[in-house]
């Protein structure tokens, strides 16, 4: 009897304390996930003003790629999320207390995203890639890059660069470009890494 | 009376062109040779207006190249002008003078709202927009870093025995320039325009595609000819393309040429269905058999035959290429078994090793030898190189002769691998020994060429290429 009313009251506690904890968390990242909350971060802040300036903002479908679209895993994958959310959340704040905020170097941080970022995660929303009849070199190039030969692989990155995180006087509404968008070229070809 | 010159307005409008008729017709037919159409290019597809403004003044303005590009592949494709010359943020070779066009109201679309800015200059790496894979095989060749190059191991520019201006006219046409911005900010007019394979452009890429793809072709089929590489590979140093012509598939396609199929797509191009036999492209670039496509033209080397000692790709100092001489020895094979059985292939690579080692060791290391000794002697001045008659007799053994003989037995030409060849080896060889053992028997110093004329070229090696290479 005593047992049966301890595992009760312990059934009871973990339901009361269940709710909080996970409405909580929700809250917290939720939070933690806006442009907004990146941006409270001194260093990174001149990031999200220019992403707030760039075509992943302004474009004439209305759609908003953020921060966590391009620089975490996809939320499905929830563990690694989770884990590399908590991980650069728990980097930049050591790097900000150890480092200072004037020692954060961008080039450094910018190579290390082209680095880092995957194909997969540009192509969760620029899916259609492959058919842009009035982009007929693009389809080529993309086809390249999709299909790759054994040795040619490529990343999206390779080609589009200083697209978002790059200083611009005025917003760029990619609806109202005064000559199309066009892809820089390689920038991995020997001799021209940027 | 008013009626009268009421009717005849319409009577005269009427037997006017009758009369003229006539006359008219004769007149057209004489002169239709004399004016045959004009290409006629409608732009019913997708494309921006300011691509159109290209299209539209340039037919006008310069309709060669309107018309090259017309029947390119780029037009079918629908690449047009701005596709490729339009600047990207941050260029710097923007055509500032070309913008005055857009102020041009007797041109069509010669208005303000049409302006697109734009660069004279199109690099591999424009190209590689489209093109990946092309341009970054095309970007470890000796082709694209030939500037590099020539700057490590080349004495006319380092000790400058020759002047600026007979390497604008000669050296630069197929090595490249280094591109230059002036004080006004136009490209330097003497370092453009070229087209040669190893350019350094403003944007950090080398080379220039349109070396052997020619504007505003841009044609495959022009580059699968051996006529697009003569351009540069001929003459008494790298006879390639006479070399070419003495071998069977030179005769082949000397007699068969205008049946080959130059036009398959990339990748379809067959030995025996679109040829008879090899262009030079055939065996060193395009896919054959089990080999894919390159266009690193070091890749399927196994020796380094314009060396002064011949050495394997990746021992090449200048320029190591990344590659296993046997691995690529296996894919030349590759390919020459698609014509050929491996007794065939064996045998011809037999020779041919031979004929290397029998140039290492027979004549280049012993002359070498005792060049240097002269030189440790201070028999001959080590300041200036070409100065003295040895030296020059030294540099034609290897650069010439010694190329003709090691080229002529890879590829096949009995007169170049020998007659043009090792037979003046031999005599070359000779007449280098008998003055150097005078030398050295008797201590005389070599004669130095007092009046040597037209030196003074510049001696910098080009910071672009050199810099880069320090960091």
């Amino acid at each position: 009897m005593r047992k049966l009313v301890k595992s009760a009251g312990l059934v009871l506690l973990g339901v009361v304390l269940a709710g909080p904890l996970f409405f909580g968390s929700m809250k917290l990242m939720v939070a933690t996930s806006t442009p907004e909350f990146c941006a409270s971060c001194h260093e990174i802040q001149p990031a999200v003003q220019a992403w707030r300036m760039s075509s992943h903002v302004n474009n004439p479908k209305g759609l908003r790629a953020t921060c966590m679209d391009c620089h975490l895993p996809p939320p499905e994958d929830t563990f690694n999320f989770f884990v590399m959310k908590a991980y650069h959340g728990t980097k930049d704040v050591i790097g900000h207390l150890r480092d200072g905020a004037e020692n954060y170097d961008v080039q450094k941080a910018r190579a290390n995203m082209y680095a880092e970022v995957n194909n997969e995660t540009c192509l969760r929303c620029h899916e259609n890639v492959l058919f842009m009849p009035d982009k007929r070199g693009a389809m080529l190039a993309h086809r390249s890059v999709l299909y790759p030969r054994p040795g040619m692989e490529k990343k999206c990155v390779d080609c589009h660069y200083d697209l978002v995180h790059t200083a611009r006087p005025a917003h760029q509404y990619s609806q109202t470009r005064a000559v199309p968008y066009q892809a820089k070229g390689l920038r991995t070809l020997y001799g021209s890494q940027l | 009376m008013k009626l009268r010159s009421i009717m005849l307005g319409p009577i005269m409008a009427l037997l006017l062109p009758l009369l003229c008729a006539g006359s008219g017709t004769a007149q057209e037919q004489a002169q239709a040779p004399n004016f045959p159409k004009v290409k006629e290019f409608r732009v019913e597809r997708s494309l921006s207006p300011q691509a159109v403004a290209c299209i539209e003044c340039h037919k006008a303005t310069t309709p060669g190249v309107f018309a090259d590009w017309a029947k390119s592949e780029h037009a079918d494709s629908n690449i047009s002008c701005l596709d490729c010359h339009l600047i990207q943020p941050g260029d710097m070779d923007e055509a500032k003078e070309h913008a005055q066009y857009y102020n041009r109201p007797d041109m069509p679309y010669g208005e303000q709202k049409y302006f697109a800015p734009v660069a004279s200059i199109v690099t591999p790496k424009d190209c590689s927009r489209c093109h990946p894979d092309e341009t970054t095989q095309y970007s470890k060749s000796k082709h694209a870093n030939t500037i590099e190059i020539m700057w490590k191991i080349d004495p006319w520019l380092n000790k400058g025995m020759n002047s600026d201006n007979e390497r604008k006219i000669g050296c630069y046409n197929c090595h490249g320039t280094v591109i230059e911005i002036d004080d006004k900010g136009r490209i330097d007019p003497t370092t453009w325009p070229n087209a040669g394979v190893g350019r350094v452009n403003l944007d950090g890429s080398l080379g220039s595609c349109t070396s052997c793809h020619t504007r505003h072709r841009f044609s495959t089929a022009e580059a699968r000819r051996p006529e697009a590489c003569d351009q540069c590979h001929l003459g008494p140093d790298h006879p390639q393309i006479e070399i070419f012509e003495e071998s069977k598939h030179g005769t082949i396609y000397n007699a068969y040429g205008d049946e080959y199929n130059f036009d398959a797509a990339p990748g379809t191009w067959s030995a025996g269905v679109d040829y008879r036999a090899p262009t030079c492209a055939a065996c060193h670039m395009s896919g054959s058999g089990k080999v894919l496509t390159t266009h690193d033209v070091t890749e399927r080397l196994s020796w380094e035959t314009q060396a002064p000692l011949t050495v394997r790709p990746s021992e090449f100092a200048a320029f190591p290429a990344n590659t296993d001489w046997k691995v690529e020895r296996e894919k030349m094979k590759n390919i020459c078994r698609q014509c050929h059985a491996n007794s065939w292939t064996d045998s011809h690579y037999d020779g041919f090793d031979t004929a290397v080692e029998e140039y290492n060791e027979v004549y280049f290391k012993p002359a070498k030898k005792t060049l240097d000794e002269l030189y440790a002697k201070g028999l001959l001045d080590q300041t200036k190189f070409f100065d003295e008659h040895l030296e020059l007799q030294f540099y034609e053994l290897w650069h010439h002769e010694g190329r003709r003989a090691r080229m002529g037995a890879m590829m096949m030409a009995p007169d170049y691998a020998w007659w043009h060849g090792f037979y003046e080896c031999k005599s070359r060889f000779n007449e280098f020994m008998e003055e150097a053992d005078h030398l050295l028997e008797t201590g005389e110093k070599a004669y130095v060429y007092p009046k040597y004329p037209n030196t003074g070229g510049d001696t910098t090696k080009p910071p672009k290429v050199f810099d880069k290479l320090q960091q």
